[in-house]
């Protein structure tokens, strides 16, 4: 395709341009009564930025909180710059801010940048097991135990969870000190579950998660998995109340700018 | 132009009303989901989506289908978009007259075309493709735009017109972004609406917007202005009995406060003489 392919790959350009819109923009887009081309195209390239910021400030409540809203927008800005979004939904805009966090940490031993990086991990897990299949519809075809397709398991090195939670009840709690934590995040009847695991149950339940064979479990610790959801087999455990409650839903996209 | 003539008012549907929706049952009679919410989800929003289905009609309204694209159509997104048309029963699907990137990316904007020859059959032909996959007739929205082309040899309105033609396909009629879209390009709203095939016409959307001064943005945050009221009632002058829909994203009031603005369209729709055929 000739001219229509030609400046949709240069107003593309434009818009994700980080340094600002076209300073040739007269050749291409027509000036306005009150605005100049530039100006015209440059609304389109704030649109953009503001748009995205927005969802991602929705998928992370934990990491606004944590680092402040300007602060949080530059990772933010850093991150979509280096990896324009490529999926059709905006539930997926974050899915690589944790490992772009990870690839552009400071060197040195100080643990903030673990914390961010650790907060991004587990709001991304908390946002893929509140959309992902889980057992709501039925248990899906297969025998024997296996993990619900919205379970996530997490190594962290401080209770991200715990600083979520508190933030998401309206306070502006203290950070937690730091220790090692074990997490599974998954969905049961609509409800998120998060629970902290001990170190050999976590490693128990991450084999069984990955189709593997995690040698004797106790059969208690299967009965826990399949009630707090986190397995499935063909009868599922009665649901309990869960504590951790409801979370509120991610952004949502809509066709305003 | 379809059996959804007579849908009546819709709200469009999001997430902090869903409670009130469920509890209250108000006197709506569609509304209407942003497609790209509910394609890949599985979780509550999904069950919500299917409870509100089995009590109003649901129309669908994607903004990723990204039309005008020089690159491929995703058939991954059209056989999810079809799957959940199918699930909710889907009375209408729309799409905007847009393009929201190229080279595999999303701005996830509603990016204005060029209008001209070039884009018109390259649209014209996408929409045949996306109807054939689809089974059904696929509406396209007039979108807010805040620039226009050098290289564009005929008006938004023309091409809209010859793209319904050539295509088949229905046009959604924004009367917002007509608006919207006039004073940001200075031209005449009403005669955008003169020059509109009323018979392809499936859908109108309302919506409010903010003014900056030296442009107008469709912010979806605000009442319906004057302005646009106007333009609305010369619309169903022209359209007739065609489904009215408010949509509000941003600063969402309580839904109460969105019915009694739907009441508006309503009144104005009521007292309209249809000059229609």
């Amino acid at each position: 395709m000739g001219e229509l392919a030609g400046i949709q790959s240069w107003m593309h350009a434009a818009i994700l341009d980080p340094d600002g819109p076209a300073g040739d923009a007269a050749r291409v887009v027509t000036a306005s009564a009150r605005l100049t081309a530039r100006e015209r195209l440059a609304i389109y390239w704030r649109g953009y930025r503001l748009r995205l910021l927005e969802s991602m400030r929705g998928l992370h409540p934990g990491l606004v909180r944590l680092l402040g809203r300007d602060v949080f927008d530059g990772f933010a800005l850093d991150y979509l710059d280096a990896h324009p979004p490529r999926a059709y939904t905006l539930f997926r805009l974050d899915e690589g801010f944790a490992a772009h966090l990870a690839e552009t940490r400071p060197d040195g031993a100080e643990h903030w940048p673990d914390m961010i990086i650790d907060l991004a991990r587990f709001e991304r897990a908390v946002t893929e097991a509140t959309e992902a299949p889980g057992t709501e519809d039925g248990v899906p075809p297969g025998t024997g135990l296996r993990a619900v397709p919205c379970l996530r398991l997490l190594r962290l090195t401080w209770p991200a969870h715990e600083y979520l939670a508190a933030v998401r009840e309206g306070a502006d709690p203290p950070l937690p000190a730091p220790r090692p934590v074990h997490l599974a995040v998954s969905r049961r009847d609509y409800a998120l579950v998060v629970r902290e695991l001990g170190p050999r149950p976590f490693a128990a339940l991450d084999t069984l998660a990955r189709g593997g064979a995690a040698g004797p479990v106790p059969a208690g610790w299967l009965r826990k998995w399949t009630g707090l959801g986190f397995l499935t087999r063909a009868e599922r455990l009665g649901a309990a109340h869960d504590p951790a409650g409801p979370v509120p839903a991610p952004m949502e996209r809509n066709t305003a700018r | 132009m379809t059996g959804s003539r007579s849908l009546g008012f819709g709200i469009g549907l999001r997430s902090p009303h869903i409670g009130y929706v469920l509890r209250h049952t108000p006197p709506v009679e569609f509304f209407e989901a942003i497609s790209e919410n509910y394609l890949d989800s599985a979780g509550r929003r999904r069950r919500d989506l299917a409870e509100v289905a089995e009590r109003y009609p649901i129309v669908l309204h994607g903004i990723s289908l990204s039309i005008g694209s020089t690159d491929p159509l995703d058939f991954g997104y059209l056989a999810r978009l079809r799957s959940l048309a199918g699930a909710v029963r889907a009375v209408l699907v729309s799409d905007h007259l847009c393009w929201t990137g190229v080279l595999g990316r999303n701005t996830h904007d509603l990016l204005p075309l060029p209008f001209t020859e070039e884009a018109l059959a390259h649209v014209t032909a996408r929409v045949r493709v996306v109807q054939e996959f689809l089974g059904r007739r696929l509406l396209l929205e007039n979108p807010s735009t805040y620039a226009g082309f050098t290289a564009s040899t005929m008006p938004e309105q023309e091409f809209l017109s010859r793209l319904a033609e050539d295509a088949d396909c229905g046009l959604l009629l924004d009367v917002n972004n007509v608006y919207v879209s006039s004073v940001n390009n200075d031209s005449d709203p009403a005669e955008y609406l003169r020059a509109l095939p009323f018979d392809r016409v499936g859908q109108i959307h309302l919506a409010g917007h903010t003014d900056y001064g030296s442009h107008l943005i469709d912010s979806h945050d605000a009442p319906v202005a004057d302005p646009v009221w106007d333009l609305y009632r010369t619309a169903v002058q022209a359209a007739g009995d065609v489904p009215t829909l408010l949509e509000w994203d941003d600063r969402l009031p309580a839904f109460p406060v969105l019915e009694a603005e739907l009441g508006k369209a309503r009144r104005i729709a009521a007292a309209v003489p249809a000059t229609h055929g």
